[in-house]
């Protein structure tokens, strides 16, 4: 059993001697167990081994960035070599302040479940096949495709200012696909689920929301090109939320300005109704941790208050450069740390705070419009603007759902976005690294093809 | 490595594993960002690592080590068959793999300068130089990107049909990013340039003329306005072409889509899906493009896939497993990430062919439409039948005339629908821009391209 804090600990030892000015390591060793469903068959069951160390080495505020695989101490000093070579080689940056001190980590109660790493490769294949039998549960049903993940990590960190710390990680991902065929219609439904720890309720809930959607998909319709009030669903929310406000509010993009949010610090950019945090410290989410990385404290901020901008996400790179604290939002990648990854900023656990409508409040008092559930595109973050694919979307008729909208995009300006959020959902889940409620926007652009 | 592989597949055969293979590989790379003139990050990488899988009666294991010794690579082949077991238990479907000719080779992908002999201090100049270019192109350049990546990767693949083959491939790629600002709004734009093969691609014109190509591109997109909503005939230029040829049909011809059940052409093959004019190829063979391979990763010889012929559907990529299961031959279209994922169908470089209409003809007649312009990105869900992407620019076309300049228009349309509506094909075939493809949590690097095309009914997303 390697000593993970002790081999970042005499490597970052190791970088200071090569000439290096500043220095953090990251060692990490990860396992992930994983079973894929196809057409509702098992197909294949996966274990990947995943050690290594990243070395980031700092020379007259340039950065150099080496990883390697495995814990093999020559293989970790020529790394350790090569970034310090490349930070020599790069240009200098006064703007680059120093890494972050030494200080405590946070406590967060569920960032490991126990269990977890007892777990063979036939209880996740049991797993896969339960959540395909939720997916699957109709006859209308045709096709299933699912996969069920679970991670477990080790994550050491230290630096060259005295932190050393690590912490164990644990992640349960998983993922469905329901195929519906009725006559000549075919449409499918999907869902998806993470946390720290394992939970049967989201293999239910992912299953039959799959299928569900699949099912209520089959009959389509199109729309009229105009303007309509969206109930967006918890997916869509934390699909495009996670880009427009993660993104926009990286401080690095808007000490560039490249972010639409900048210059907007303290003004209002949303609706009163509109409450958004950055929270690494909540209980099992997949985006929390006890420090970040480059070992700065987990705390909890406000990004948007009211619709007011409170705050941007920082790390100690940009932090520097406005002569302020990073707000601990360094990643080394998803739920289970990478050591692949280089520091870079972005949210921990993005949550919107809940409001008080119900999801049938907000279907009955929308008179004409549309229910988006899903949606891939992303923001343009330089302008601010949205336009996508409303992927699975259901045209709202005095006040009830009706059926699916085939081929139909919608556009709007985030600000907009934002500012005419009208109704926001009393439940939350989890999901894309997101803590979200549905919300209404009172009007978007769509784009239809009736 | 041929050693180590011979010992893992025999161990996964001794243990009962019907069907084994591997990818032992060995990786080294670079990765420069230069942001506003500085050196944002400066990277470097060495992986090695053996994956493994194991087949049994339908269901596959798969292992993977980064320990390459014969201990550890016995006991991925072990740990493999034993998940391909525990996974055969509960698998409700089997089928057997076709056995096939086994391949032995060795091979080098072409390069005349290894980006390792390349010293860091020049690769970092170039992107200084790239970055630099853009900023000096116009006094409303406020802020710029340059990127350089290179990798050099050596691939052992072996198989129990007795396969080893040896590749070592280089690849490079440039890229570009300018935000441009004037009057309160901000434009981006981007350039890009890659190929397998080696550094010399980085002395081209096209690559050292990226960041002005970036920068030309955000100045144009400030006098753009936000592209209207509503469907439109759209003249589509090479990169979007492309772009169409990959997302709209392109991943729906994928095998695995097909026997998942979750793709709107299962049941197609010889059927009409497109206008006459059509022919739809994906070519891995093409050299001196960064979809390039010669061999796959399962070890298949690749080879020219032409999946639509003149408006019928003729074919899919395959792996050896859809090929077993649909009683085809494979055709080499098997690729994975690295040693740590199991080889998945992938496009290579993806095309539309090119027509005999001259550009005025593409212009003819249309009252009302849209000329759209280099691609951003773009994702299709096989099953929904529905697809987006999104352009760099596009055009107001009024009787015939180029007019009013938009931005971010996002075209969607439905896989069984869009090559039908496709009027006129244009004669000036391009390969366009490298990319990177995700599926599956995988990316693979590929080229898109076509002639420029005329598409009637598109519904494109917009904000006014």
């Amino acid at each position: 059993m390697v000593d993970m804090e002790g081999l970042a600990e005499t490597t970052v030892r190791y970088v200071m001697k090569l000439g290096a000015s500043a220095c953090d390591v990251l060692a990490a060793d990860s396992k992930f167990t994983s079973a894929e469903i196809e057409k509702g068959s098992m197909k294949q069951s996966s274990q990947i081994r995943d050690p290594g160390v990243g070395i980031r080495a700092f020379k007259n505020g340039c950065s150099g960035f080496s990883f390697c695989t495995g814990h093999d101490r020559k293989v970790i000093h020529k790394i350790a070599e090569l970034a310090v070579s490349q930070a020599r080689a790069g240009t200098p940056d006064p703007d680059f302040k120093g890494l972050p001190e030494k200080m405590k980590p946070a406590k967060v109660v569920g960032l490991f479940e126990r269990r977890i790493p007892e777990l063979e490769a036939d209880d996740v294949v049991e797993m896969a096949i339960s959540l395909s039998d939720y997916a699957g549960d109709d006859k209308r049903i045709t096709s299933v495709n699912a996969g069920v993940t679970i991670g477990e990590g080790t994550s050491a960190l230290a630096n060259s200012n005295g932190f050393v710390s690590s912490q164990r990680m644990t992640s349960f991902e998983l993922s469905a696909e329901a195929v519906a065929r009725e006559g000549s219609e075919m449409f499918s439904g999907v869902d998806a689920g993470a946390s720290r720890k394992l939970s049967t309720e989201m293999i239910e809930r992912a299953g039959t929301n799959a299928r569900d959607h699949a099912i209520m998909g089959l009959k389509g319709t199109k729309l009229e090109t105009g303007d309509y009030p969206v109930v967006m669903d918890p997916l869509a929310v934390a699909f495009v939320f996670g880009m427009a406000i993660g993104g926009g509010v990286n401080a690095e993009s808007v000490q560039r300005k490249r972010s639409y949010l900048t210059g907007q610090l303290g003004k209002k950019i949303g609706s009163e109704k509109l409450t958004v945090y950055d929270d690494p410290t909540i209980d099992w989410a997949t985006g929390s941790y006890s420090f970040d990385g480059e070992g700065v404290r987990a705390s909890k901020k406000t990004i948007i208050g009211r619709g007011r901008l409170e705050t941007y996400l920082y790390d100690s790179l940009a932090a520097g450069k406005d002569s302020r604290p990073s707000t601990g939002n360094a990643s080394r990648g998803g739920s289970i740390w990478s050591f692949r990854r280089i520091p870079s900023i972005s949210p921990s656990n993005l949550v919107v705070r809940r409001g008080d409508s119900s999801m049938d409040e907000m279907i009955s008092e929308t008179r004409h419009g549309v229910y988006l559930r899903l949606t891939y595109d992303y923001p343009n973050l330089a302008t601010g603007e949205f336009s996508g694919l409303m992927m699975e979307s259901f045209k709202i008729e005095r006040g009830e759902l009706g059926p699916s909208v085939r081929q139909a995009t919608m556009g709007v300006h985030l600000v907009d976005m934002f500012s005419r959020v009208d109704m926001v959902g009393n439940k939350v889940r989890d999901v894309f690294g997101v803590r979200t409620p549905a919300l209404r926007i009172s009007r978007a652009r769509i784009g239809g093809s009736s | 490595m041929e050693d180590l592989a011979e010992l893992a597949i025999g161990h996964a055969l001794k243990l009962g594993a019907e069907f084994a293979d591997l990818r032992i590989e060995s990786t080294t790379g670079t990765n420069i960002l230069i942001m506003d003139g500085k050196t944002r990050t400066l990277n470097s990488e060495l992986e090695a690592g053996c994956g493994i899988r194991a087949f049994v009666g339908g269901t596959w294991g798969f292992v993977a080590t980064s320990v390459l010794t014969k201990a550890s690579l016995r006991s991925a082949a072990a740990s493999a068959v034993k998940m391909a077991k525990a996974a055969r238990a509960k698998a409700k479907i089997q089928f057997e793999i076709e056995s096939a000719k086994a391949v032995i080779t060795t091979e080098e992908y072409k390069c005349k300068e290894k980006p390792a002999d390349v010293t860091t201090e020049e690769k970092l100049s170039f992107a200084l130089g790239l970055d630099g270019s853009a900023r000096s192109f116009d006094s409303r350049i406020g802020s710029t990107n340059a990127r350089y990546d290179d990798l050099e990767a050596e691939r052992v693949i072996a198989n129990s049909f007795g396969t080893m083959v040896r590749t070592k491939e280089r690849w490079v790629l440039a890229a570009c990013s300018a935000w441009s600002r004037s009057e309160g709004v901000t434009q981006r734009g981007h350039a890009s340039e890659g190929s397998v093969g080696g550094y010399e691609l980085m002395r081209t014109s096209g690559a050292l003329d990226l960041g002005k190509e970036a920068a030309a591109q955000a100045l144009r997109l400030l006098d753009s306005k936000p592209a209207p909503a509503g469907k439109f005939t759209c003249i589509l230029d090479n990169k979007m072409t492309g772009m169409l040829a990959h997302e709209a049909f392109g991943h729906a011809c994928e095998a695995d889509a097909i026997i998942a059940g979750a793709s709107v052409l299962e049941g197609k093959i010889g059927k009409k899906v497109a206008s006459e004019g059509i022919s739809l190829v994906d070519d891995p063979t093409i050299k001196d493009t960064f979809g390039f391979f010669s061999i796959d990763w399962e070890g298949v010889k690749a080879r020219k896939h032409v999946l639509v012929d003149h408006g019928i559907l003729v074919g899919l990529m395959h792996n050896i497993e859809s090929s077993s299961r649909l009683g085809q031959k494979p055709n080499g279209s098997a690729r994975s990430q690295g040693f740590n994922s199991p080889p998945i169908i992938r496009m290579s470089n993806t095309y539309i062919s090119a027509g005999d209409c001259k550009k005025d003809e593409l212009f003819d007649g249309l009252r009302r439409g849209l000329l759209i312009q280099g691609s951003q990105y773009g994702y299709v869900e096989p099953a929904k039948g529905q697809f987006m992407f999104k352009c760099d620019e596009a055009y107001e076309i009024k009787n015939g005339e180029v007019g009013q300049r938009y931005r971010d228009a996002s075209l969607s349309g439905v896989i069984l629908e869009v090559l039908n509506n496709v009027e006129r094909i244009e004669d000036d075939f391009v390969l366009g821009d490298p990319g990177y493809c995700g599926k599956g949590g995988q990316s693979a690097r590929t080229t898109d391209g076509g002639p420029h095309i005329r598409v009637a009914d598109m519904v494109v997303g917009g904000l006014t």
